[in-house]
């Protein structure tokens, strides 16, 4: 039975990027600074195609929030195998109620059968918008998505999903990852899953996927046409790095470290 | 930068001492939609080869990539790069596929290699020469890699001189017959598609041969084992051999007869491929060797905040720079359609394999014992990176070719007034109409008061001026040498190697000069001093080491050791050892 699944993809920083706090002290230095589709979106993204594939095809529309540079994330599912892209055009601050709400708004316009998104994004880490979104919608939910199976095992390796979707499409049973284990639930559809990092491994887009995505649409839209009011509620005040860590001291014996942890340390 | 086909060549002009900056300014930006592309396969190639950075020393350890990763490779869509839109490829600028080289050499020299084997040679022929039914034919299964092609020229006693490869084509009813020995065939191993240089004029006739596209299963086709190499190891490189193979004349790329034109054209414009690939390692070394720097500590400080390691590398940094300017400048070239871009390729060719030169070994150096140890990936890079110096024509011929090339105009000029007046320098008066006109052009570059036109930069920021002076003094200079050499050795030339390559050498230089003041102007007018402060300081260090060269150079051609040198060179070629001792 083919199914419609909405996922999205956050621009972020790439992982991999030094970021420093500027020096307002209210956000980050952006030169030089390269972007990515947020890695857990990404998963969320590899697990819908996995589903439509496993059920007998359907769609899946990839959505996200920002300038036109969010076309570069949307393209990047699009030549994962995502089928279209909704893109919300709005520059400036946003916060996750914003977002949530563009979502809900689109959810409503697309009528998908499951919605999948990243637990939180690796910028702010809020973890909150499929949260948002699942009680606004009155959607049931299943956070932090993962896998029975390691990501070496059979079932990743042929790209088995690790959603089970039931046979007349109205339950879907997840494993999700809970403090010492793992716990399964069954949603009734439609839902709101977030995904956790071993949930998948998300396939790289081949370059004929990349150029296969030139010619798939991006429908745009804004907070305002969709009917969102996009005024932060929350705002950035103020950034400021980690404090450094100081050099640790090497100690010669056991007797010294009890000593230093008992009378410099006082923690014992 | 508005050039095209009928537009000259940059350093060809230098020579006569006019700086064509429009060929060279604005400096190229890859276009919008071209970039999007691009970052999408970036972003890709990352994820496909960053979970293999285990395996390239284990690949090239082993000699070979294993079979399953080539397929990767194929699946991935490495092998359509260049391959036109329409016959299932990228269809990739060459600014853009010599960007996306520099990623995939980022992670390891080998895949780079045959993937650039296959779209910069092997199968270039095709896309460049070959006829609408043969492209149809090949080239979609050459974009998925079902076919993956090799260039096969170069044979056991024909290398630099490819004119004398002995391997023949015979025409026999509506095939040609294909007998031959050829060596050191990149991807040889893994590719079905060849593109093969044969001899069809007969051995007397030296310059006559003709491309043909083989198929490794035509019957007669045979492949040798791995050649265990130096670098670039987990590349496949064997030798292939034809016997009796019976090749239909369908199969001829460009025209009968006129392969050598083919072969160098497929070169020059796989050239800079290469440029890309060099500039990616070098781009990798700068992280590896600035991460080493800081975390290696030694009396007491990271070694980063000692002067000689912060040397070599700001050394880096202005090399790596300096290179992918006069790559991208090249690139530009081609994409705008010039067919004047020979000279110019060659000299990003022959800069960046030695800028990649210098940083690898620097880096090792920075890295020091831990450089010297298989574990770490600094030993790899400079072994991979010595091949550059050697394929895709070695840096001595090309440098021979650059200035060769480059003063031909000026010598055939040189010969014109020559033939037309002849002994006129033994009786100016009779000539002295169309010397005059000659002689009026030299003296006003060997004066700076005479303000002609194309002298002198005008479209460069006012920020670069001092830059721009140095650059307009030697280029006069340069005019003033190739004038004189030219009057001294006339057709002569051919035979001066010593000072063709110093000539050479004052060309490359100011190639990568002319490139990185276009890029730095072009960066300082878009985005305003403050944002290429840095860029400024490469450019004014660059400047003041090509002046320092270059006079050198030049106060060399004239004024030099050349005989001395030559003379010792031939005592030690006559002994074939070194002559002295201090054991009796």
């Amino acid at each position: 039975m083919p199914i419609k699944i909405l996922v999205t993809a956050k621009r972020v920083e790439d992982y991999e990027s030094k970021i420093k706090v500027n020096a307002q002290g209210n956000g980050i230095v952006l030169e030089g600074l390269k972007y990515k589709i947020n890695p857990f979106d990404e998963i969320g993204v590899e697990e819908a195609l996995r589903l439509v594939a496993k059920h007998g095809g359907g769609e899946v529309v990839v959505a996200s929030v920002g300038t036109k540079d969010v076309h570069e994330q949307l393209r990047h599912a699009l030549a994962m195998g995502a089928t279209r892209a909704i893109w919300v055009n709005h520059a400036g601050p946003l916060d996750q109620m914003t977002v949530a709400g563009c979502l809900q708004k689109l959810i409503e316009k697309e009528k998908p059968d499951l919605a999948i998104l990243g637990k939180q994004a690796i910028d702010d880490d809020q973890n909150q918008v499929g949260q948002y979104l699942a009680e606004w919608l009155g959607w049931s939910q299943a956070t932090f998505a993962s896998k029975e199976e390691s990501l070496e095992s059979e079932a990743e390796k042929s790209k088995t999903p690790a959603l089970q979707l039931s046979a007349d499409a109205k339950t879907l049973t997840v494993i999700r990852e809970v403090d010492g284990g793992l716990e399964t639930l069954e949603c009734s559809m439609p839902c709101v899953v977030t995904t956790d990092l071993r949930l998948n491994q998300p396939r790289y887009a081949s370059l004929p996927g990349i150029m296969k995505a030139k010619s798939k649409p991006i429908e745009e839209h804004t907070p305002a046409t969709l009917g969102v009011d996009a005024t932060p509620k929350i705002t950035v005040t103020k950034m400021e790095h980690p404090p450094a860590r100081k050099a640790g001291i090497k100690v010669p014996d056991v007797a010294t470290l009890m000593d230093k942890l008992k009378n410099e340390a006082k923690v014992i | 930068m508005p050039s095209n086909a009928s537009s000259p060549s940059f350093i060809s002009q230098l020579c006569f001492g006019n700086i064509e900056e429009d060929l060279i300014l604005p400096y190229p930006k890859m276009k919008a939609a071209e970039q999007e592309t691009f970052k999408a396969v970036r972003s890709s190639i990352e994820q496909l080869l960053k979970p293999h950075d285990k395996d390239f020393r284990a690949w090239d350890e082993k000699g070979e990539l294993p079979a399953e990763f080539v397929e990767e490779l194929r699946q991935f869509g490495l092998f359509s790069l260049v391959i036109p839109e329409a016959h299932g490829g990228m269809g990739l600028s060459a600014t853009a596929y010599s960007r996306t080289l520099q990623e995939i050499a980022k992670y390891d020299g080998s895949v780079a290699v045959t993937v650039g084997a296959h779209s910069s040679i092997g199968m270039r022929g095709l896309l460049l020469f070959g006829t609408d039914e043969q492209k149809a034919r090949y080239m979609p299964k050459l974009a998925t890699g079902e076919l993956i092609a090799a260039f096969c020229l170069t044979e056991p006693g024909a290398g630099s001189d490819a004119a004398s490869i002995k391997t023949t084509a015979v025409k026999d009813g509506d095939d040609w017959v294909l007998n031959g020995n050829k060596l050191w065939i990149t991807n040889g191993g893994i590719a079905q598609f060849f593109t093969v240089f044969a001899k069809t004029g007969g051995q007397a006739d030296r310059g006559n041969m003709t491309a043909f596209i083989v198929m490794r299963d035509m019957p007669g086709v045979s492949i040798g084992p791995h050649e265990d190499k130096m670098g670039i190891r987990a590349s496949s490189t064997t030798t292939v051999h034809f016997d009796n193979v019976r090749v239909p004349a369908a199969n001829v790329i460009g025209e009968v007869g006129k392969g050598f034109k083919v072969a160098m054209k497929i070169l020059n414009s796989g050239r800079t491929g290469l440029g890309g690939g060099v500039v990616g390692g070098m781009k990798k070394l700068i992280s590896l060797a600035t991460v080493q720097a800081k975390e290696r500590v030694q009396f007491g400080k990271p070694i980063a905040e000692f002067g000689l390691v912060k040397q070599k590398i700001g050394q880096m940094v202005v090399d790596c720079y300096a290179a992918e300017s006069a790559v991208n400048l090249v690139n530009e070239l081609i994409d705008s359609g010039s067919q004047e871009y020979a000279v110019e390729a060659a000299i990003a060719k022959v800069f960046g394999s030695e800028a990649m030169w210098r940083t690898a070994d620097e880096a090792l150096q920075i890295a020091a014992g831990n450089g010297f140890m298989k574990e770490f990936p600094y030993e790899r890079i400079v072994r991979d990176a010595r091949i550059n110096r050697i394929y895709e024509g070695t840096n001595e011929i090309l440098r021979l070719f650059i200035a060769l090339t480059a003063m031909n105009e000026v010598g055939g000029q040189l010969k014109e007034l020559s033939e037309s007046l002849k002994g006129i320098f033994n009786n100016p008066i009779k000539g002295f109409g169309v010397l005059s006109e000659y002689a009026r052009r030299r003296a006003s570059m060997a004066t700076s008061s005479v303000k002609r036109e194309k002298t002198r930069f005008t479209k460069l920021d006012p920020a670069l001026e001092k830059n721009q002076l140095v650059f307009e003094e030697l280029t006069r200079e340069l005019a003033g040498a190739v004038d004189r050499v030219l009057r001294k050795h006339g057709k002569n030339i051919i035979g001066k190697q010593f000072a063709s390559k110093r000539l050479a050498d004052i060309m490359i230089d100011m190639f990568v000069l002319a490139a990185t003041m276009s890029r730095v102007s072009t960066s300082l007018q878009e985005k305003g001093a403050t944002a290429v402060t840095k860029e400024l300081e490469i450019l004014e260090v660059l400047t003041g080491q090509v002046k320092d060269r270059a006079r050198a150079n030049m106060a060399k051609i004239d004024d030099n050791d050349d005989e001395l040198v030559k003379s010792l060179a031939d005592h030690a070629l006559d002994r074939e050892s070194f002559s002295w001792d201090n054991v009796e």
